[in-house]
């Protein structure tokens, strides 16, 4: 088979999704989440947990319709493409693919750092590329390997925290309630707010989840079914984790605290909790970075694939089915991310791009639902609830998490405006001469609500219609 | 022979369908408990403080739980709707 010919292979079912989903997302509930607490205490953390919770349920939501509708591997900006338009695709392609390249770079440390931790004589750096190299190759070689790997990573440390959780309620472990009230809310009302920006760290990058689409054996089932299984995982997986940690730590450390969930095992002095929280968050680590690789690809494939960066990435791979050309550019990026010497700087922008994207998607939402209003089947075989009001709310949500970055993070925040205001303008200049339009019809859709040839093609049907009369 | 079969494949449909309600409503029935048990947990220990503004926890776990489980329903009602169209357990 000719690469020209070659596509992507179609064998996903729903397990794969959830684990592409709370693969990447899982670590942020071993570690990063507690930043929250340094912010606005024990009260400001539950707050910030519910509040991004609401938003990334309504993303999840959001994210299963146009998966399940479009069936296409560049996610929010496939949808972006679509229904707003190519510079507004080209920010979310780039704000997708900057998100979760980031997110591997930092994985890729840390598994590096807790094995130099395990074994002193090892160093950080080789270890570093090794993992990258590692992935990258597994990803290379089939979607299939790399997600079931991630599905059996991710389900080891999601079962150790329900294990340490369940043990911790029914009193194995002896905990300090105290802990709760002493640093409920240690910087008063403000801190509560300010600790908003730390929330989508319990599921930020859960809408990656349904980039597989394309991928999918059945996507209009694999979709929303593996998404939303993967957001009751993190729902629950969040509150477990901000428990376990505010009963077993000190309000003043667990705000500072590099791997919070092991801290807390430590804490509870069972060996075996100690033990299995400690390969939960190297393994959480792993799935994490594994499942970026796979999501950045994908949004760099889609980008190439509509000529918005070199054409030379949406080359697929004739044996394995994959976009190999975009997998291995992950690479050196990914590796330059990791050695800028700016890691913090870099997670900080990956939040950031984030956010636009929760803008983005409900937004694409709202458009799909405008331009087409039918719910047959072959459009809409999913059809989310609410819509298009709690749209509404997560663009209202996402808003508001963006706007406390300016606490701490200002220049991060106009940066990223910059940056992504520059990608909008640049590819909606550089698309304006492309004569490239939408194929509806090979997607076996009717023309969108509003379109020139569908006001023609209206007309048409009137005029036959009046014929008739 | 073609009834039978056509019948079998239903009934198989039927218990596949069965079996993702099931994981939907486990999964559904922990997180309502772990939820309100941690919020619960939390509040009451430091009702001292956040008693003034406790309405913003119940809201947003509200919202939180209502629009998943709701979200959870449409899904099993599309997967119902259309698995023998797109042939979802063959």
């Amino acid at each position: 088979m000719s690469e020209e010919s070659a596509s992507l292979v179609k064998t996903l079912r729903p397990f794969h999704v959830w684990a592409l989903g709370v693969g990447i997302v899982l670590v942020g509930e071993y570690m990063g989440w507690n930043f929250t607490v340094a912010k606005g205490g024990i009260l400001g953390a539950l707050l910030a947990m519910l509040v991004a919770g609401t938003m990334y349920v309504i993303i999840s939501l959001c994210a299963s319709e146009l998966g399940s509708a479009t069936k296409l591997a560049g996610g929010p900006y496939d949808w972006a493409r679509l229904f707003v338009g190519p510079g507004a695709a080209a920010s979310v392609g780039l704000a997708v693919y900057m998100e979760y390249i980031a997110l591997e770079a930092a994985d890729a440390i840390v598994v590096a750092s807790i094995a130099s931790a395990i074994f002193p004589e090892l160093q950080v750096f080789p270890i570093t590329l090794l993992v990258i190299a590692l992935l990258t190759f597994i990803n290379y070689r089939g979607v299939v390997a790399a997600l079931t790997l991630n599905f059996f990573l991710t389900m080891t440390a999601f079962i150790a925290i329900i294990m340490f959780f369940f043990a911790t309620v029914f009193g194995v472990v002896n905990i300090h309630p105290e802990y709760l009230f002493e640093g409920a809310i240690p910087h008063g009302m403000i801190g509560l707010f300010a600790a908003l920006q730390f929330g989508p760290w319990f599921y930020l990058g859960i809408e990656g989840a349904a980039m597989c689409a394309e991928e999918c054996k059945h996507p209009s089932r694999a979709v929303p079914l593996g998404q939303q299984a993967g957001m009751i995982t993190l729902l629950i997986g969040a509150a477990m984790t901000l428990y376990l940690c505010a009963v077993l730590i000190p309000t003043d450390m667990l705000g500072v605290s590099v791997y919070p969930l092991f801290e807390a095992a430590q804490n509870s002095g069972v060996f075996f909790f100690i033990a299995f929280l400690g390969l939960g968050t190297f393994l959480t680590c792993l799935a994490s970075a594994n499942g970026c690789v796979c999501d950045s690809s994908r949004s760099w494939f889609a980008l190439s694939r509509d000529n918005y960066v070199s054409s030379w990435f949406s080359a697929v791979h004739p044996k394995y089915n994959t976009p190999y050309r975009a997998v291995i550019f992950t690479m050196p990026v990914a590796i330059g991310f990791a050695f800028s010497g700016f890691l913090d700087q870099v997670i900080t922008f990956s939040i950031a791009s984030g956010l636009l994207c929760y803008v983005m998607i409900p937004f694409s939402l709202i458009r799909f639902r405008t331009l087409f209003p039918e719910t047959s089947s072959k459009i809409r075989p999913f059809v989310g609830p609410l819509q298009p009001y709690i749209a509404y709310l997560a663009i209202a949500l996402a808003l508001t998490i963006l706007s406390t970055l300016f606490w701490g993070y200002k220049y991060n925040l106009i940066f990223a405006f910059v940056f992504y205001g520059i990608a909008y303008f640049y590819f909606s200049y550089k698309q304006k001469n492309s004569t490239a339009e939408n194929n509806w019809v090979s997607m076996g859709w009717p023309e969108p609500r509003g379109s020139p040839k569908a006001r023609v093609s209206k007309e048409v049907n009137g005029i036959e219609f009046g014929n008739d009369e | 022979m073609s009834l039978e079969m056509t019948s079998e494949l239903e009934s198989k449909y039927h218990s596949k369908l069965k079996g993702d309600s099931l994981m939907i409503l486990g999964m559904l029935a922990l997180l309502i408990g772990v939820e309100t048990f941690v919020i619960g947990k939390v509040l009451s220990a430091t009702w001292e403080i956040s008693s003034g503004f406790s309405y913003l926890y119940i809201v947003f776990v509200g919202l939180v739980v209502g629009i998943e489980a709701i979200g959870c329903l449409r899904v099993r009602d599309s997967i119902r709707n259309h698995m023998f169209e797109f042939r979802y357990y063959d």
